[in-house]
């Protein structure tokens, strides 16, 4: 070969190690070389509970110097869907914190999580954590028999009413709706007073539609489709009484808000309550708190009631929680346990900085718990709830949930026959 | 395509390996051998690159389209189920329904409107170089900023309502959330025809039009009559480039509705089917058919189109 | 006289159409200045009541937005490069040299151009996620490394460089790199921008590929950081903010278009003379 082809080999070579150069900054940078341990952590984004996590990753780096915790936030409509595919393939952050319908709907069918490891808490067995939380809470995370996580939060359902506004129409807000049928009534004075969103459902992402139409449904004794059957259930007369509860609310002559006009910041899902726009709404727990920091102002005229029922003499709440997890692919996962024993021992503060309750046993009697405004109402709430009945596909379910919801709220179908649309799809997704 | 393999052939004619002229003149030159294994080097990153990230994935594509696959566990044979499953979903027949009427509903306006807009902007006027650049504008910006501008523009108390002092609930209703992303896009996707229509108005001899005048033909007829025919080789090129880039929308309806409201496209079917509900030969097959699809309909546009120039 | 009434009635015809498209914009911008109460304020008020130019500071501080902005730069950087070098040789060769199987390679290029890169997602992927580059600028960047656009175009653009003046650089004993870096390249300078312009104002405005192998905040490009933000902040309050970003966002291909505009039109016309 002449020097010349040399040089012209030489040329080529040089551009393919263009290429490989810009390969090798590929890596995921997880590196453990110097004897450091990188744990990565993804959680959905809670203005609030991000400062905390934040907060406790900062403080349990400089206990265990040797740790690094990589904390990564993803936007809350994209989380179930970027958890989902980096998990399925096996990459993926350490630690998960994911609620508990994902849990239960794909993660844990789909085996991706690493069951709990005892020693990463100090404890001696499974049982022995278990102990330390209230009977039933723990199931959010449990598939045959075994435990998956432990919860960094866990929710009911209560209701709350802006008092300045009730005042304004001549209400007392002494005396709280107690059913659905009463929050219209209300509703219409309010809207009369000039509080034309008296009451608005949160119109996020399908997570959201499904998690409200949950609430109504288990008070009505309706479900979305039966687990055991893999049958629809949304066509059936209590699911359908369901959703045309929430279509009154919405749509005809008894309607109590305008749903194109509520804010969609699933950030701050409540902003319209939070501006003051709104008069009445579902919550949370951490949606107070949120609201406290966001809009102190308004925060004062809030006040949180029980959650209007179907029945006021059979009340029913709904339960739901996010948990933190292990991923069954992380290489360090009793690392990953003990960071999250850490993160489960702080629940007073996280009661008290951020309004999330972790069901351990006496959270009530918590110093903490004693601060929390309406401490009766969020107990009694917790004491009739449920979770959620998961399907398998329930991502695509939850896409046909929320078409059903617009088509009876927005598109002005009647509710009997968006279930049937909806039904059909729901039946598909659970028959193939 | 059919222009493409055309071309190409007439190209291979010229340089074919085979011809022995060419290689002749090769050996004279007494570089031998070594000159095309330089040249054929110069192609391997390019080969490289396109072999794994075009070739590959496209006959997986085609591979998985007939498995059950849902990343976490083995791949699944299933036969022509998944083609046998979208045929009768009426989500994906929903879908295809709306892809369609995007691109009609985007491209066809566009078209029209650019072709017309060209006519009354192909001309020396002074000033008129800054009036096109008003429409041009849109082209240069990416679909996502364009969407997350127009959430605005079309919100109940946004600009178009206000404008046009209407109240239409654009992006929350099956009615007319479509026809909101129809709006957009065709603001947004107007200028490119308008350029590629100006550049072909420009390419057509002045004299042919003067000569027209002079007949007496009315500028109607002659822009029905010879402008139209003579653009018509640009005209078959933007039907092309229009339906490619409709069947590629995915920003707007993800920004702007998330496929609610019945704007749910055929991308984003695909992107859901695949990512949010891991059902990966499904999405394959919708990918399959869709290649077929866009092949078949650049054929007929293709022909429809040289048929009339002849 | 009529053709004088014609012309003035057809440049005020367009000119009030331009002015109405570019309302859009202008509107966008006036929102973006506008204290949070302003915006979609009825009746419609145009001007806000003091202009906020400190809105344009907040997609920094209260999301990742330079980082953001600073990893589109350096994959649409990367990518038009990468681009280039690589559609520049890969034209060269198919266009200057006789081995065997360049025809058969370069039809099988051509015939992906009709492939919507798209509908390779899923497999494509898969793969990425094998070689370790999910959340990884490699994963961005190298799979958008060529086009089959590219190769044509610039396969095209050489095949027009007269044969004489590479038999004179290589009788003076220039090498093959050489002549395509100080002979070719000079004279096919015009495509070679035009596909740079064409590859970053794509790549800039590429969105659901960055979405998948960009997860986190740190590989996040703008278009994936965009739509997230909006997701996020859909509230009133939130407007002027992410007016604010889309303006920001959408500034560099702007700027590119308005100083190669030129560039561009023959670029657009270049891409339509390949079909």
């Amino acid at each position: 070969m002449s020097t010349l082809t040399r040089r012209h080999l030489v040329g080529s070579i040089a551009l393919l190690a263009v290429v490989s150069a810009l390969a090798a900054c590929g890596n995921n940078g997880a590196g453990t070389a110097d004897g450091k341990v990188t744990l990565t952590f993804w959680s959905h984004t809670h203005p609030p509970m991000v400062e905390l996590n934040k907060k406790l990753v900062a403080e349990y780096e400089k206990q265990h110097t040797n740790v690094k915790v990589q904390y990564e936030t993803i936007p809350n409509d994209q989380f179930g869907t970027k958890m989902l595919t980096s998990l399925s393939n096996g990459s993926g952050p350490d630690i998960i914190n994911m609620d508990d319908s994902a849990l239960r709907g794909e993660y844990l069918p789909k085996k991706l999580l690493a069951p709990i490891d005892p020693e990463g808490f100090g404890a001696k067995s499974v049982d022995e954590i278990r102990a330390k939380y209230n009977e039933g809470t723990l199931d959010g995370a449990s598939a045959d028999g075994q435990l998956y996580g432990v919860p960094s939060e866990f929710n009911a359902t209560a209701f709350v009413i802006n008092t300045k506004h009730f005042k304004d129409a001549g209400l007392d807000p002494a005396k709280p709706p107690a059913t659905w049928d009463d929050v219209t009534t209300y509703g219409k004075k309010l809207v009369a007073a000039g509080h034309e969103q008296a009451f608005s459902f949160n119109y996020l992402h399908s997570g959201w539609y499904t998690q409200q139409l949950q609430t109504l449904l288990n008070q009505t004794g309706g479900e979305i489709a039966d687990p055991k059957t893999l049958k629809e259930a949304v066509t059936s007369p209590e699911a359908v009484k369901a959703l045309q509860i929430w279509a009154k609310l919405a749509t005809g002559p008894d309607k109590v808000h305008d749903p194109n006009a509520s804010s969609r910041d699933a950030t701050s899902p409540f902003s319209d309550l939070a501006t003051g726009r709104q008069s009445m709404a579902v919550v949370y727990p951490w949606s107070m708190e949120q609201i406290r920091q966001s809009n102190p102002d308004t925060y004062k005229e809030l006040q949180v009631v029980p959650l209007p029922q179907v029945d006021p003499a059979k009340p029913v709440n709904r339960w739901y929680a996010y948990y933190w997890a292990v991923n069954v692919a992380s290489k360090q996962q009793p690392e990953a346990w003990k960071f999250i024993s850490f993160m489960a021992d702080n629940h007073e503060r996280w009661i008290a900085d951020v309004d999330f309750i972790q069901p351990v046993k006496g959270w009530e009697t918590s110093a903490a718990a004693k601060e929390l405004p309406a401490l009766d109402v969020w107990a009694g709430a917790y004491a009739n709830g449920a979770f959620d009945t998961v399907v398998p596909h329930y991502a695509e379910i939850q896409d046909a949930v929320t078409e059903m919801v617009n088509d009876a709220v927005f598109n002005g179908v009647a509710p009997e026959e968006a279930a049937k649309k909806a039904a059909d799809q729901i039946q598909r997704s659970l028959d193939s | 395509m059919a222009i493409l393999s055309n071309r190409t052939s007439e190209r291979s004619a010229e340089v074919d390996p085979a011809d022995p002229g060419r290689r002749g003149r090769r050996r004279r030159r007494g570089i031998g051998l070594s000159r095309d294994v330089i040249g054929a080097l110069l192609a391997v990153p390019a080969v490289v690159l396109f072999a794994a990230f075009a070739v590959y994935p496209m006959l997986r594509v085609f591979y998985l389209s007939v498995f059950d696959y849902n990343l976490t566990s083995d791949p699944e044979f299933v036969g022509l189920a998944n083609f046998a499953f979208l045929a009768t979903d009426s989500r994906f027949h929903e879908a295809l329904g709306q892809t369609g009427f995007y691109v009609l509903g985007t491209y066809g306006p566009a078209l029209i409107l650019a072709l017309v807009l060209a006519q009354a902007l192909h001309t020396k006027t002074r000033g008129m170089g800054l009036v096109r650049l008003l429409y041009f504008v849109p082209v240069a910006m990416s679909w996502v900023a364009v969407s997350v501008i127009w959430r605005v523009v079309l919100h109940p108390d946004g600009l178009l309502n206000q404008a046009l002092s209407i109240d239409v609930n654009w992006l929350t209703s099956s009615s007319t959330a479509r026809w909101g992303l129809v709006i957009m896009s065709v603001w947004k996707e107007m200028g490119f025809f308008l350029i590629l229509f100006l550049a072909g108005l420009q390419a057509i001899s002045p004299d042919l039009h003067e000569a027209a005048s002079l007949d007496g033909a009315g500028s109607f007829r002659r822009f029905w009559h010879l402008t139209l025919p003579l653009l018509r080789p640009v005209t078959a090129v933007c039907a092309v480039m229009a339906v490619i880039r409709g069947f590629q929308a995915f920003s707007p309806q993800v920004v702007l509705t998330g496929g609610s409201f019945e704007t749910e496209v055929i991308n984003l079917f695909v992107y859901k089917t695949a990512f949010e509900n891991a059902r990966m030969g499904r999405a394959s097959a919708v990918a399959v058919l869709m290649f077929g699809a866009l092949l078949l309909l650049t054929l007929i546009q293709l022909r429809a189109f040289r048929r009339r120039d002849r | 006289m009529s053709a004088t009434l014609g012309r003035v009635l057809r440049v005020s015809l367009t000119t009030l159409g331009g002015l109405i498209f570019v309302s859009v914009l202008v509107y966008a911008t006036l929102s973006a200045l506008k204290p949070a109460s302003e915006v979609l304020a009825v009746p419609l008020s145009w001007l806000p009541s003091t202009f906020e130019w400190s809105n344009f500071a907040l997609p920094f501080t209260e999301t990742p937005f330079a980082r953001y902005y600073l990893n589109s730069v350096v994959v649409g950087v990367s990518v038009t490069v990468l681009n280039v070098v690589t559609c520049t040789a890969a034209g060269y060769s198919f266009s200057k040299f006789g081995y065997r199987g360049r025809n058969a390679v370069f039809v099988i290029i051509l015939a992906t151009l009709m492939v919507p890169v798209e509908i390779i997602y899923v497999p494509l992927y898969a793969l990425v996620f094998q070689l370790g580059w999910v959340n990884s600028f490699a994963g961005l960047i190298i799979p958008a490394g060529t086009s089959a656009f590219g190769i044509f175009l610039m396969r095209q653009s050489i095949d027009s460089v007269p044969d004489e003046l590479l038999e004179a650089a290589r009788l003076d004993g220039a090498g093959e790199l050489r002549t395509l870096v100080s002979i070719v390249a000079p004279v096919v300078r015009a495509p070679i921008a035009a596909l740079a312009l064409f590859i970053f104002m794509t790549n800039w405005d590429s969105h659901l590929w960055p979405l998948l192998v960009g997860a986190d905040d740190a590989h996040r490009t703008l278009p994936v950081g965009l739509a997230a933000m909006q997701a996020n902040n859909l509230g009133s309050a939130g407007v002027p903010m992410m007016m604010a970003a889309a303006l920001l966002a959408l500034l560099p291909t702007l700027l590119l278009f308005l100083s190669l505009q030129r560039r561009f039109v023959e670029g657009v016309t270049m891409t339509a003379g390949m079909r």
